[in-house]
C-alpha cells in the first residue's frame, strides 16, 4: 500500500481524472473532498461490504442452516 | 388481496397494507423497494424478507438483540428522514423500530449476521431502510452460530 503524508488544504491525483483533496483532519477524523467523473463510482467502504454481503445473503439460506441457527438461538 | 408466488413460499395473498418499502433498496439491491415481513411461528424468531418484484429474492433476517442482546446503533440524517423520524433515533431497543440483521451462510458453511448494517423498519410506516452507520462497534460478519463441538452435529 502506497502511504502518503498530506495536510488540511493538499490534495492528490489519482491518474488524470480524480482528485482527493484533504479537506479538514482532526484528531481521529479526517475529511475528504473528491473530484471525479461519474463513471467511477465513490463509495464508502461498509457500503460496499454491505453490498456484497446482501448478495451473499441473497444466495439463500439452506433448511440444514435455518434448523442449526433456531437450535443456536432457542438454547440461549 | 393481492397475490404473489414466491420461490420459498409459493402463493402468498397480502393486502397492501402488508407491504413495507424500502425508498432506497438495499445496497446491491437498489431496484427492489417493496418487501413482505413473513414470519411463521415454527421459525421463530427468525423472519423473511420477501421481495415483491423477484420471486427468487428473500432475505433471512433475525432481530439483532437475539444476536447481541445490547445492540444498539444511532440512524443517520438521510436514514431518520427516509423513515419519518427523527435525526439521532437510536434503534435496536425495541419500541416503533424493528432492527432485523441479514443472515447470510459464509465461504466454510456457517451462518453470520450482518450487525454492521441493519434492516430498520418502522412498522407502524410500513418503511425501511437498511442502515449503516459511520461508526458501529459490530461486524458485517457476526457468527450466529456457537463454535460446533465434536459430536453436537
Amino acid at each position: 500500500m502506497l502511504v502518503i503524508r498530506r495536510r488540511a488544504g493538499e490534495s492528490l491525483w489519482i491518474g488524470d481524472s480524480v482528485e482527493v483533496e484533504i479537506i479538514e483532519a482532526g484528531p481521529g477524523k479526517v475529511k475528504l473532498g473528491i473530484r471525479a467523473p461519474r463513471e467511477i463510482p465513490v463509495v464508502r467502504s461498509e457500503i460496499r461490504a454491505t453490498r456484497e454481503q446482501n448478495q451473499r445473503a441473497a444466495g439463500g439460506v439452506e433448511a440444514g442452516v435455518l434448523k442449526r441457527i433456531l437450535a443456536g438461538v432457542r438454547r440461549d | 388481496m393481492a397475490e404473489f408466488e414466491s420461490k420459498y413460499f409459493g402463493k402468498i395473498s397480502y393486502g397492501p397494507e402488508a407491504v413495507i418499502e424500502f425508498p432506497a433498496g438495499l445496497p446491491g439491491f437498489e431496484q427492489e423497494r417493496r418487501f413482505l415481513l413473513i414470519q411463521q411461528p415454527v421459525n421463530r424468531p427468525l423472519a423473511f424478507l420477501q421481495s415483491l418484484n423477484r420471486p427468487e429474492l428473500c432475505f433471512v433476517t433475525i432481530p439483532v438483540r437475539v444476536a447481541a442482546p445490547d445492540y444498539s446503533i444511532r440512524l443517520s440524517a438521510e436514514e431518520a428522514r427516509l423513515l419519518g423520524i427523527e435525526e439521532g433515533t437510536e434503534a435496536g431497543a425495541g419500541g416503533e423500530l424493528l432492527c432485523l440483521g441479514i443472515v447470510a451462510v459464509e465461504e466454510d458453511g456457517s451462518a453470520t449476521v450482518n450487525l454492521r448494517a441493519p434492516l430498520v423498519i418502522h412498522w407502524a410506516r410500513r418503511l425501511g431502510v437498511q442502515a449503516i452507520p459511520e461508526e458501529c462497534g459490530y461486524s458485517h460478519r457476526h457468527p450466529l452460530e456457537a463454535p460446533q463441538e465434536a459430536g453436537c452435529l
